[in-house]
């Protein structure tokens, strides 16, 4: 392996996710400390933001790291990002989620999302938080495929052709899976502007 | 990514413009993960993480081998060549039976080896005197 020799001597978090793999595979504790988190707190706001639930997206961020460590061994640097493999990963396993509760009867609806709300003041903190359910809210009505979309592209910050890559799909079909999404949200959150905290804040 | 944090500004499409806050705002507040999630990853990471490659692990160190103990035994390789020696001399005369040695026994001895009583008998010892 082609590392510099004083790799010790440098900091962890200036690593490649693609070293830090070869690190972990190495044995090094440090490693799996980092890409933990690194990737972690990203995949887990993804699989949250997929299922509208916290605990299932727990559930998934947690098989979904077992499998890259699963994968470090083999790794090969370049042949596809850590981040967008998991990506993937964390999307196909909110798939399989989402089918299953669909063959089950439906369970309370009105589960809305934990949304921390941090330091902020209690009354613009339950604004927040009630916009933020009424966005997942409108997420969830989506189809999956245009949820990951448009999930991958305004929330996660992917490129077209990353969100290809995680997908499994041409980059014509994240657009058009993306407009399609943007179309419907903005109909489903019409009429709620006053209700979403817009009507007298400016 | 340019984000459009205010969205103030598109007032044709205030929908539109309401959908980039809740972007954003979403992007500014991820849902996170909880310590325990935390804790629950990490110790998977160390139960599926390959060892650290260890030293080459040499086979147990073996004692000294037959002859080497022997030889200690006696001394060293050098006290057991000289032994081995003496030993195929003393062989060698005792079969040869040189002349000369007989003649320098026999001086030394007063009588004839043959003869020479080295040893007292059991017998002697019993009789008294």
């Amino acid at each position: 392996m082609d590392m510099p020799r004083d790799m010790q001597a440098e900091t962890l978090d200036d690593q490649t996710d693609a070293v830090l793999m070869a690190r972990y595979a190495a044995g090094d504790p440090a490693a799996a400390r980092a890409l933990t988190q690194r990737l972690v707190p990203r995949a887990m706001g993804y699989a949250a933001r997929l299922l509208g639930d916290g605990a299932e997206a727990e559930d998934v961020t947690q098989e979904a790291m077992l499998r890259l460590w699963r994968a470090a061994p083999g790794w090969r640097a370049g042949e596809a990002q850590v981040a967008t493999w998991l990506y993937r990963v964390v999307t196909n396993l909110c798939t399989d989620r989402l089918r299953a509760r669909m063959r089950r009867p439906a369970s309370a609806l009105d589960d809305a999302p934990e949304v921390p709300d941090g330091d902020r003041g209690a009354v613009a903190g339950m604004i927040e938080a009630d916009r933020m359910a009424a966005l997942q809210a409108a997420l969830d009505a989506l189809p999956d495929r245009q949820r990951q979309a448009v999930v991958l592209r305004h929330i996660e910050g992917f490129t077209n052709p990353e969100i290809a890559v995680v997908m499994d799909i041409g980059v014509e079909a994240v657009e058009s899976l993306t407009a399609r999404a943007k179309r419907a949200l903005t109909a489903l959150l019409a009429g709620r502007r006053e209700e979403l905290g817009y009507g007298d804040e400016d | 990514m340019a984000m459009k944090i205010d969205g103030q500004q598109g007032r044709d499409a205030p929908e539109r413009d309401a959908l980039d806050d809740l972007f954003a705002e979403a992007r500014r507040t991820p849902p996170l993960p909880s310590e325990t999630l935390m804790a629950r990853i990490l110790a998977d990471a160390k139960e599926m993480q390959p060892r650290a490659a260890l030293p080459i692990s040499m086979p147990p160190a073996r004692g000294p081998g037959f002859w080497m103990r022997l030889s200690g035994l006696f001394g060293g390789a050098g006290a057991l060549a000289g032994m081995g020696t003496a030993a195929a001399a003393g062989l060698f005369i005792g079969f040869a039976q040189p002349v000369d040695l007989s003649v320098l026994g026999d001086a030394v001895l007063g009588a004839p080896l043959e003869t020479v009583e080295l040893m007292p008998s059991v017998d002697t010892l019993l009789g008294g005197n």
